[in-house]
């Protein structure tokens, strides 16, 4: 179904590219989206993110995978501006970013989802949507008052919301409360929202989580559906199968750091990936995320 | 026990000056509370600006009556930085606990001897309305109105300001939540970090429906002191803002009409029950079998603990308000 | 499903008011009569200890606000004059200094007359007094005054920690901020003036009894409310506000019984200062401040080093994990709000004998309490003993430079800052996003 759709020229590309890739961790790409250095984040003496060097190819699906406390939702944070490092930076699009608010990054192209789903339950599925656009006219309270300076832009907002429906089958949902949606469908509104901000990087964090295997599939080609029209995605996931299936490149972080990076053939064959994995799970649970 | 009269003062108080003022601020603690989920448990300190504002003109600054609006405007602005910019980037429970000290703290401050010169101390204002009166277009003294409604030209002058406020106010309401605007401070009181990482600066959005709301107890407190003729520093306690909040939820908490019906609905409550008791124990204490049950100093208490219990089952039972919609009311058990 | 809620709220309520009920000390005064008793005497000051002799035979007037004379007298050989007024209203009363005996005259800076406003007006008989003499406090020093002030302060410091514990415990370990707690204050203050005053029971016996009560009372708060609306997952602001309604519904039931005035317990309350180096305290307030300490060193102990106190910890510390490391969450729960209204009722035993019992007793400290949480860090049980503590000391220290009328200011000043620059508080932790 999904190789039905040619894939776009930057994905190709981008596959290209990283096939020459040493697969080592930390290693460069030749044309890093997000580009990251020495960004570290402590909770009380534990170091919960260490990472030395990580450089997002363009246009690519790359999954970011890890043993349960690896630092993965932490990284997400940190990057994202929701939680502030200890040091480091990083530069999206040649943009610094270690310094933005995090919502400005979603203005500036990089938007994020939530391990734990955040729709808005009392909003309707398309005010959910709506809510996502950018630089919106009607957002300045004074303006508000005024519904003629924002309607013309409201009803392209709505459009556009409608489309993105429509393309994740939710276009009969639009008018119910986003509170009745089921576990995966809010993943789904979660996802699409994002979209009504027109990124370039989406950052998924567990998008497959409590998500039936049906739905699984189609979100599976959701998300190469953005990259075949251009935009990259990073996402954080813990079913290898999964992760085979999708991503160009994987980045595996243990007890915080980057410890290997590769095609997904590659990780799969990478000795240390396994030993963290069997590690972590011999060891305490006492670090185990917590929701 | 004399129902008729019963009848006329609780008809009186569904439409009173009392039921209005309530109602500004009522509006003002839903913008804040109702739609953004921001906890203000000083509402009595916003309201204490717009009349101060007033009470200033003659009191201190001895300038027109009608610089009482700006004035008020700039300390209702000073008053919501102030506890605005230490706890809107924290849990709601920071601004309740913030805003409650700081209100208790500006009755005290203007009730102090220390600063009796500027805000009259605990004697409080009463020589900033004649100008507000000359407008009357009513007979101060003539009777108006039709029984049971009947008022006196002047309260039926601050009845005409007070319930045009609150139309202007609704309008002013139920277009700001139906623009983006409102759908972004409803999305934060959902959840405020899925706003953020769809680009909204979350901060000043909550700082703007504080303020909004702030200016909407301005108002209520403006024509508290108009319709008294005077600002009272006691009249502006803790208690006031829970009593509004009580009104509000009994209304409907996220609805326009919520904020009109509630303090509507409280306040003829309250008179009722209250004229009821005071005929009740008129005479002499209520005994049952020789037990005193009630006598007439304790019906302010009664009245007050009913309105606490009324508060505890309306939001554990029906936080939607009484005539709350049931599809929004099945979500928040989630 | 809603009657019986409603009907139980009700039978609560009733078994409440009906407990209450026994300390009806209100009932039969309806038609009490009012006095105003003005007192004159003459005051010297040695080394910061103060006597006071009643002065015979000096005229005072009590008049109402158009200035009309209610009521005059000449004081009697307590140096008291009591007039009879007709309602609770706003009087002032004025001494007529050409009566005084000779050579003396109103301490300096005193006023010939003062005036009682109708709000301030709500015992049965308002006393208002005049002193004589050189000065009040002209052989004070500075560093007597400092002390003097600091021991204030670790008194009410040591009670607003008392107090405290239970407040910061519960947000801790459910994360609603309960409005009410000060409510838990004032029921061990009422409590302890009801078996003390009322049935004469001698407060040493009496003080343990209220304390039960107290956790019984804590207890009602977690079973009777809160317990139900976390589980039917009622949001935490609505707790919140829940705790607001619940405030104003038992201040008022306060109110409603005890009447509006403050009372004085019977045991211990009129002591003689004993001084103490530039101290000056009574042997009640040396008491009640040793044992405050004992028990919050106590309270500190258990939670350091007894199981059940690691275990609260844990449950503050992280709910999910604590009940997954099978911790019986629910029933912490209970116990820290047995504990909170039992240390919360003895905190009000103590504020009692410090200033005397009313029915606000409580909320006034509401405010304190929260300050001192905040600063110690929301919570966090230890940080609640520490920020206790020193935003006691540092109210009674202001209050050196602050009017005391707004002696609460520099707390909200800490509230403020400590929001700005270190929102989780002294001893709590940064939390984790997402």
């Amino acid at each position: 179904m999904v190789d039905s759709k040619p894939m776009s020229e930057v994905a190709t590309k981008a596959r290209n590219a990283l096939a020459g890739v040493r697969p080592e961790p930390g290693v460069a790409k030749d044309d890093p989206i997000l580009h990251v250095v020495g960004v570290q984040r402590h909770f009380g003496g534990i170091k919960a993110v260490d990472v030395e060097h990580l450089d997002i190819q363009r246009g690519s699906i790359t999954a970011l995978i890890g043993p349960n406390g690896a630092g993965k939702t932490t990284l997400f944070n940190v990057l994202t501006g929701f939680d502030p490092p200890d040091a480091g930076q990083w530069q999206f699009d040649g943009i610094e970013m270690s310094r933005v608010s995090a919502h400005k990054m979603a203005v500036k192209g990089m938007v994020r989802t939530f391990q734990l789903t955040k729709s808005l339950t009392k909003l309707s599925v398309i005010e959910n949507m709506k809510l996502g656009a950018i630089d919106q006219v009607g957002e300045s309270w004074w303006n508000a008052l005024f519904p003629l300076l924002w309607k013309a832009q409201e009803s392209l907002i709505e459009q556009r919301a409608d489309e993105l429906l429509t393309r994740f089958s939710m276009g009969r949902m639009r008018n119910e409360y986003a509170g009745t949606l089921s576990g995966g469908q809010r993943k789904l509104l979660e996802m699409a929202r994002a979209l009504m901000t027109e990124p370039r990087l989406v950052m998924l964090d567990e998008p497959m989580a409590g998500v039936n295997p049906a739905l699984k599939q189609s979100l599976n080609d959701h998300i190469r559906g953005l990259r075949d029209e251009g935009m990259t995605v990073l996402f954080v996931e813990h079913d290898m199968d999964m992760v085979h299936d999708l991503s160009d490149w994987v980045v595996v972080m243990s007890e915080g750091r980057i410890i290997a990076e590769g095609t997904p053939e590659q990780i799969s064959e990478n000795t240390s990936v396994i030993e963290a994995y069997l590690g972590a799970h011999q060891g305490s649970a006492m670090y185990e995320e917590t929701h | 026990m004399d129902w008729v009269r019963i009848f006329e003062n609780t008809m009186r108080a569904f439409v009173g000056v009392d039921a209005a003022y309530f109602a500004l601020a009522a509006f003002g603690l839903n913008v804040q509370f109702g739609y953004t989920g921001l906890l203000n448990f000083g509402q009595a300190a916003f309201m204490a600006c717009g009349a101060y504002g007033l009470g200033l003109t003659s009191q201190y600054f001895d300038v027109s009556f009608w610089w009482g609006i700006p004035i008020a405007m700039v300390l209702v602005i000073v008053l919501a930085l102030l506890v605005g910019i230490p706890t809107l980037r924290l849990r709601a429970d920071y601004l309740a606990i913030v805003t409650i000290a700081t209100a208790e703290l500006v009755r005290l401050v203007v009730r102090s001897v220390k600063f009796k010169r500027i805000f009259g101390g605990s004697d409080g204002i009463n020589t900033f309305s004649n100008e507000f009166r000359a407008l009357n277009p009513f007979q101060p003294a003539a009777q108006y109105g039709i029984w049971p409604f009947r008022y006196s030209g002047y309260t039926m002058f601050t009845l005409l300001v007070g319930w045009v406020l609150v139309a202007m106010i609704a309008v002013f309401v139920w277009l700001l939540m139906r623009s983006p605007w409102g759908r972004v401070v409803k999305a934060i009181r959902e959840d405020e970090d899925a706003v953020r990482s769809l680009g909204k600066n979350i901060y000043s959005y909550k700082m703007q429906s504080l303020i909004i709301g702030g200016f909407c107890g301005m108002l209520s407190g403006m024509v508290f002191a108009l319709d008294r003729g005077s600002v009272q520093p006691d009249n502006y306690s803790r208690d006031v803002t829970f009593y509004i909040l009580t009104a509000l939820v009994l209304g409907g908490l996220a609805r326009v009409m919520g904020s009109i019906v509630g303090p509507m609905m409280f306040w003829g409550l309250y008179v009722f029950c209250d004229n009821f008791l005071r005929q009740l124990v008129q005479s002499e204490p209520l005994r049952i079998g020789g037990v005193t049950i009630i006598q007439s100093t304790q019906v302010g208490a009664v009245n007050y603990m009913l309105i606490g219990l009324g508060l505890i089952l309306l939001m554990a039972k029906r936080p939607q308000g009484v005539f709350g919609n049931r599809q929004e009311m099945a979500l928040d058990g989630r | 499903m809603k009657t019986k809620w409603a009907l139980r709220a009700l039978v609560s309520t009733c078994g409440l008011l009906a407990f209450l009920s026994f300390t009806g000390t209100q009932a039969g005064a309806a038609e009490e009569d009012l006095f105003v008793v003005a007192q004159v005497s003459n005051q010297t000051v040695t080394s910061g200890l103060s006597s006071r002799v009643p002065v015979e035979g000096v005229s005072v007037s009590v008049s109402d606000v158009s200035g009309a004379v209610v009521g005059a007298g000449l004081t009697d050989a307590n140096g008291e004059v009591k007039v009879q007024v007709p309602s609770r209203a706003t009087y002032t009363i004025k001494l007529d200094t050409s009566t005084l005996p000779n050579e003396l005259a109103l301490i300096a800076g005193t006023s010939d007359s003062v005036t009682i406003l109708e709000d301030n007006f709500t015992t049965q008989i308002k006393r208002v007094s005049f002193f004589i003499g050189d000065s009040g406090v002209s052989n004070t020093t500075m560093v007597e005054k400092i002390s003097q002030r600091a021991a204030d302060g670790v008194r009410l410091g040591l009670i607003i920690a008392l107090c405290s514990v239970g407040l910061s415990l519960v947000f801790g370990t459910t994360g609603l901020t309960n409005f009410a707690h000060g409510e838990m204050i004032t029921f061990g203050g009422l409590t302890a003036f009801f078996l003390n005053v009322t049935l004469g029971i001698p407060l040493l016996i009496a003080a343990p009894m209220v304390v039960t009560l107290g956790g019984l009372f804590g207890l009602g708060f977690n079973s009777v409310i809160f317990a139900r609306l976390r589980k039917r997952g009622i949001g935490l602001v609505s707790q919140m506000v829940v705790s607001v309604g619940l405030s104003i519904m038992l201040r008022n039931m306060f109110l409603f019984q005890f009447g509006g005035r403050t009372r004085p317990l019977d045991d211990f309350s009129l002591q003689k200062g004993m001084n103490i180096g530039p101290i000056k305290i009574t042997p009640r307030d040396l008491t009640t401040a040793i044992i405050s300490l004992i028990v919050l060193v106590g309270v500190a102990l258990v939670l350091q080093r007894s199981r059940m106190g690691k275990a609260v910890r844990a449950v503050s510390d992280n709910p999910n994990l604590a009940s997954a490391t099978g911790i019986d969450t629910q029933r912490i729960i209970q116990i820290v709000w047995i504990a909170g209204g039992a240390l919360a009722a003895l905190g009000g035993v103590f504020r009692g004998l410090d200033e005397q019992v009313g029915f606000q007793m409580g909320s006034g400290l509401l405010f304190l309490m929260f300050a001192g949480i905040t600063l110690g860090g929301l919570g966090s049980a230890f940080g609640a003993l520490v920020g206790g503590f020193l935003v006691g000391v540092l109210v009674e220290m202001a209050s050196l430079v602050v009017p005391s009328e707004l002696k609460n200011a520099p707390a909200l000043l800490i509230l403020i800052l400590v929001l700005i620059l270190r929102p989780q508080g002294i001893l709590g932790k940064r939390q984790r996003v997402g």
